[in-house]
């Protein structure tokens, strides 16, 4: 619990690699800086000590990106492509042809994660995270680069989900495939896993085909204070208090955590039962302290007859994933990479 | 570590324990994560996050304080980055043993300054780029790709590229052909706005260079120069960012000394000045004596343009108490700016001022000495006490012309793009002839005419390292600055990022224009000549 004199960092220094303890902890003690107590955010302190990454349309590492703006919202996508094989091409930036016309590509539309709050589409952890989907899944990913709290709170997140899915959606150079369609499939960690649910829950509702949801740790929670929040309370990077102040920035002035957008599954949530709800791949770290509130979320699929399936990841912490430097990274990459495969 | 120390990472190589880590190897993964902690200090800086956590943790009051009193600089330096809040906490700063292999850099103390609740930082990190790194740095950055909807506009930047390649190849008949394709698609487009403007521009240009040549391009500076500059400065926040942070940097620079020289490499209508004179005038303490030499082109029809603007910034200066003293330096070129022209004094604190003009200095015929490595080093020797550099953040001194004509394309882009949302009238017109006349200059001209030579940031930095200055961090307090600039431009759209140390202002995550500080090393050798 926070208050005493020592802090204890032992319990998380001896299950992460130490520089991605030193990457973690290094976020948590400036996000601390950042929220202020009456829940207000130093937005511009935030931007200047974030570590962003420029695009690249030449590739490097067999990957290239670009930025664009869709020019209905004012939003920044981020796209990411394999690289041409054609040398020539390189360079190159397409928007006219599709991706392929015999075969598949997934078309990735990712959440950037930050409790609503942090990190942007070219955040560095992020652009690095989604240059590594793209090499192992062999996919095109799209970054949204999402209107975060306090400025902007429930519903402008899922808002600026939606309309990149139609922005995805409606263009011709993503699409693949023999049927020319954009097969896409909508991912994110932490908040951007909650942006993928209630994205998908909409998607289904207005009859626009989502292939699958890929939940990286995603955000969730409730009034109630589950067991494994108790437990794991200030252990490994994450406090109750910390998730406590990022509803409080997202969801509108005056709700309680049992908002449907915090609690789908909730006394205020409401059933997908009978819902053409894209098959789901939900990923819970063994130490993260709201795995209670995602494994409800995958009972709750489950009893909406839902197609979920749960990658439990017993020893990782939260963003285990930012640096490729541990066996939950790799087991990610080839759970994620086989859901995506058009084969499958 | 494990299995994983030959994982791909863009930048240098990890180091794994077993084998001979060199003190200065960064660690690979934390470095595509934008973060630099050299792998044999992992340890010490976990143990200084895990110092900094305890005491955020006992004294939650002072959190805030952090926040908003504390200048922090260069965040990518974890390190660095946490002692500055420790020291907070618990002065004095004690100078770092591990830094003893660069023995060519001097570190200097945090200056905590009690007047004014902050820290000056001075963080002598000479950045060593692996020749991986460079090349991803000077490799075709992002590009914003405003969503080209039309079938034209697309046809137009491939028939733009392809005629840029015959240019190179110097296959002018075939160019000559597909400007005049070009021109003709152009009727059919929308040329007031998106990629038809700027096709238009640049068509444009290419025309002139293939058919006109021997047409003088409007070179060096002319006071017709200083309106367009003026209305450019109005519609658009570049050059306002350039002098809040230049400003800032002085300011901060400037701070203890009582006899203070501004040396301002390109006058102009001195829109740059009224905002320091006025920070100088409210300084805890009072104001110094604040001298200001500003060079600028002899005025063509006998009127001292120079003194004129010199005369009003006194006004203002008397107006606030700010004593003060004016000199005009006309020149055409600066290379043509002699040292003792300046007139500076040994007792004061020296800034230099550069808002675009050192790439000025990047064209040489064989004749000339290298202009710029002459203007530095006159620089070093007035040892100033800071030196603002201001650039736009392209690389169009490429000597191929396709790769010129490549980056122009995307930077100029970008940059119409972000003047759309002006709606000032006549400001945005005229602004769109500054940028005009500028594209013309880097596509249509060569030799000594070509004055337009902007390179990135990442070579300047390459650049002033190897003349002998060291990088002053520009610090979160600029950044507010920049940031606050921002929310004065309704556009959402700018950005101001932070990249070790400058700060750069862009469109869209396209940066387009950096902002840097620097300092002369101070050469051991004279130090000690000193002492006798």
């Amino acid at each position: 619990m926070a208050g005493s004199d020592e802090v204890n960092h032992n319990e998380s220094k001896s299950v992460v690699p130490l520089n991605t303890w030193i990457l973690i902890s290094n976020f948590k003690l400036a996000y601390n800086l950042l929220r202020r107590p009456d829940g207000t955010f130093e937005r511009e302190l935030a931007e200047f000590l974030e570590r962003k990454a420029p695009a690249n349309s030449f590739p490097v590492d067999g990957v290239f990106s670009f930025d664009i703006v869709d020019k209905t919202t004012g939003l920044l996508n981020r796209v990411y492509q394999p690289a041409p094989e054609n040398e020539a091409q390189w360079g190159i930036i397409e928007l006219e042809k599709p991706l392929s016309t015999t075969e598949i590509v997934p078309v990735i539309l990712f959440f950037h994660g930050g409790s609503f709050t942090h990190s942007s589409a070219n955040s560095a952890i992020y652009d690095y995270f989604c240059r590594r989907l793209v090499g192992n899944c062999k996919a095109v990913v799209v970054s949204v680069n999402y209107r975060r709290s306090p400025e902007h709170r429930y519903p402008c997140a899922y808002d600026d989900g939606w309309a990149a899915l139609k922005w995805v959606k409606s263009r011709s150079w993503l699409q693949s495939g023999k049927d020319s369609k954009v097969h896409v499939y909508l991912a994110g960690d932490s908040s951007g896993g909650n942006i993928t649910h209630h994205v998908a829950v909409r998607a289904a509702e207005s009859g626009i085909e989502v292939l699958g949801n890929i939940l990286l740790h995603p955000m969730f929670g409730g009034q109630e204070r589950t067991e494994s929040e108790k437990r794991l309370d200030g252990k490994y990077f994450v406090t109750i208090q910390d998730r406590d102040w990022y509803w409080r920035a997202f969801l509108p002035e005056g709700e309680d955590r049992d908002h449907p957008a915090c609690n789908p599954f909730g006394p205020r949530g409401k059933s997908l039962e009978g819902l053409n709800f894209p098959k789901s791949l939900v990923v819970v770290a063994g130490f993260d302290l709201v795995q209670d509130w995602q494994l409800a979320y995958v009972e709750g699929l489950k009893k909406a007859g839902q197609d979920v399936n749960l990658l439990f990841l017993e020893q990782a912490t939260i963003g285990f994933y930012f640096l490729p430097n541990n066996d939950h990274f790799y087991c990610l990459m080839e759970e994620i990479k086989n859901f995506v495969n058009p084969n499958c | 570590m494990g299995p994983y120390d030959s994982a791909v990472s863009t930048g240098s190589t990890t180091s794994s324990p077993s084998s001979a880590a060199k003190p200065s190897e960064i660690d690979g993964l934390l470095a595509g994560a934008g973060y630099k902690v050299r792998s044999t200090e992992l340890h010490q800086v976990a143990q200084r996050l895990e110092r900094l956590e305890t005491v955020m943790v006992n004294a939650p009051s002072e959190i805030s304080q952090l926040a908003s009193d504390v200048l922090h600089c260069n965040p990518s330096d974890i390190a660095s980055w946490v002692d500055s809040m420790l020291v907070e906490f618990n002065p004095p700063v004690s100078i770092p043993s591990d830094l003893s292999d660069f023995s060519d850099l001097t570190y200097i103390d945090s200056v905590v300054s009690p007047a004014i609740n902050q820290t000056v930082c001075n963080n002598s990190w000479v950045e060593h780029h692996t020749p991986q790194q460079q090349q991803q740095e000077l490799t075709h950055q992002l590009t914003v790709v405003t969503a080209m909807e039309e079938d034209s506009g697309i046809r137009l930047v491939h028939m733009m590229m392809t005629c840029a390649e015959s240019v190179q190849r110097g296959d002018l008949p075939l160019a000559g052909s597909l400007i005049e394709e070009m021109q003709a698609l152009l009727t059919r487009v929308n040329t007031g706005c998106g990629i038809g403007k700027v096709a238009r521009y640049f068509i444009d240009a290419l025309s002139r260079r293939v058919f006109t040549p021997q047409a003088l391009c409007p070179t060096g500076w002319s006071n017709e120069n200083e309106i367009l500059y003026h209305h450019f400065y109005e519609a658009c926040p570049y050059l306002k960012f350039a002098h809040f942070t230049a400003n800032q940097a002085i300011l901060e620079a400037f701070d203890g000394h009582d006899c203070v020289h501004v040396v301002d490499f390109n006058l102009m209508h001195g829109l740059q000045w009224p905002a320091l004179i006025q920070a100088l005038a409210l300084r805890p303490g009072g104001p110094p004596l604040l001298r200001l030499t500003g060079i600028g082109p002899p005025s063509p029809d006998g009127r001292d343009s120079l003194r004129e603007i010199g005369l009003r910034l006194a006004e203002l200066a008397r107006s606030v108490n700010v004593r003060f003293a004016f000199r005009g330096v006309a020149a055409s070129r600066l290379e043509d700016v002699k040292p003792w022209m300046l007139q500076v004094s040994p007792k004061e604190a020296v800034a230099i001022n550069s808002i675009m003009q050192l790439h000025r200095l990047l064209g040489s015929g064989p004749t000339r000495v290298s202009a710029i490595e002459t203007v530095l080093g006159w620089i070093r020797s007035l040892n100033p006490k800071i030196v603002t550099v201001v650039e736009q953040e392209a690389n169009h001194n490429q000597s191929e012309f396709l790769d010129r004509f490549t980056e122009a394309l995307y930077y100029y882009s970008t940059m119409f793009d972000s003047l759309e949302a002006c709606s000032l009238q006549p400001e945005k017109a005229v602004a769109e002839i500054y940028i005009q006349r500028e594209i013309c200059n880097v596509l249509c001209c060569e030799g000594s005419a070509r004055v337009e030579r902007h390179e990135p940031l990442a070579k300047w930095r390459n650049r002033l390292g190897a003349a002998g200055f060291r990088p002053l961090n520009l610090g979160s307090n600029a950044f507010k600055q920049a940031s606050m600039l921002l929310t004065l431009f309704s556009a959402e759209g700018y950005c101001v990022e932070e990249h070790e140390g400058c700060l750069t202002l862009g469109w869209h995550s396209r940066p387009l224009i950096a902002a840097s500080a620097w300092q002369p090393i101070q050469d051991p050798v004279i130090n000690h000549n000193n002492l006798l």
